[in-house]
């Protein structure tokens, strides 16, 4: 027996396996990184997850209702992995952000109290979270903290992909990280789901 | 020497030029390009082909429409602007005169 979930994928619902939506995910999460920088990164995704989708309802039928492991790595044979698209244009994003020390400041939506700047400022400079936070707390006692969070809270912006929390902490890109990365996400929505 | 690696650099030029001349004849969605794209052995993993089509539509070759589908969502259909049409019959021109090029080196 195993758990299922529904996704959307191209607008077709899907059933897959739990292991498989765990491949299915990483290996989406490392074509987004791979056409990081591109103009319309998006927009190529979407057409990859149009064409995957077409692909999972082909293997679907009356009496295989379930999209298992095994799809998940004959589609990505057929649709190729990043290396396999490599493009023949030069260095890639990838290739800047793999560079040692690129580092950003982000706010950190996953450790947040109010708008994740304290956080960020942690992850940043590699405080105590605490710490930061009692700093932010006397200077609003001294009647300029709150001006300040709110500027700061405009001017960091979010991280919201992996490959900005990776940046946040100051390690390169690369897809070593993207995996733990994406393998601690996973686990923590299991947990939450208390599977 | 890598023949292997010789021979994709060859498919790579000009795959740009056969996405072109395969929406020449009609517009298509991205499933029909690959399926004559596969028949005619010039690409090897689909994804190759979804950046490409992007980018020729953001240089102002392509452009598409979407259409409903009985299978399903609707579908992206692709077809060449007039620019891709002028763009496509230069590529024609250099393909021939490299055709030429290549054939009279080899027999002669």
């Amino acid at each position: 027996m195993k758990i299922t979930v529904s996704i959307n994928l191209g607008g077709y619902s899907i059933n897959i396996d739990e292991d498989a939506y765990a491949e299915l995910k990483r290996y989406l999460k490392n074509l987004e990184l791979h056409f990081a920088g591109e103009e319309s990164s998006a927009e190529i995704l979407s057409d990859i997850e149009a064409r995957m989708a077409e692909l999972f309802r082909t293997k679907l039928t009356n009496y295989k209702q379930v999209i298992d492991i095994g799809d998940v790595h004959q589609v990505i044979t057929v649709l190729g992995t990043p290396e396999d698209i490599s493009d023949n244009e030069g260095p890639t994003v990838s290739d800047k952000f793999s560079s040692p020390g690129y580092h950003r400041m982000y706010r950190d939506p996953d450790h947040r109290s109010i708008g994740g700047v304290c956080a960020g400022i942690a992850a940043y400079w590699d405080m105590e979270i605490w710490l930061v936070r009692v700093i932010f707390l006397i200077l609003a006692f001294m009647g300029v903290g709150i001006l300040i969070y709110l500027i700061l809270y405009i001017v960091i912006p979010e991280a919201k992909t992996t490959a900005d929390k990776i940046a946040m902490k100051g390690n390169p890109v690369n897809i070593h990280n993207i995996k733990d990365s994406v393998k601690q996400e996973f686990d923590t929505v299991r947990k939450n789901m208390k599977l | 020497m890598d023949l292997e690696n010789n021979k994709a650099q060859m498919r790579k030029g000009i795959l740009e030029y056969c996405i072109l001349s395969v929406l020449s004849r009609n517009s298509c969605y991205a499933s029909d390009i690959i399926k004559e794209l596969k028949e005619a052995e010039v690409i090897v993993v689909e994804g190759t082909l979804y950046p490409l089509l992007t980018r020729q539509k953001n240089a102002g070759l392509l452009s598409y429409r979407w259409e409903e589908s009985l299978q399903g969502p609707p579908r992206k259909y692709y077809e060449l602007t007039e620019e891709g049409r002028r763009y496509l019959a230069d590529l024609d021109k250099s393909w021939m005169e490299l055709v030429e090029s290549v054939n009279h080196i080899r027999t002669r």
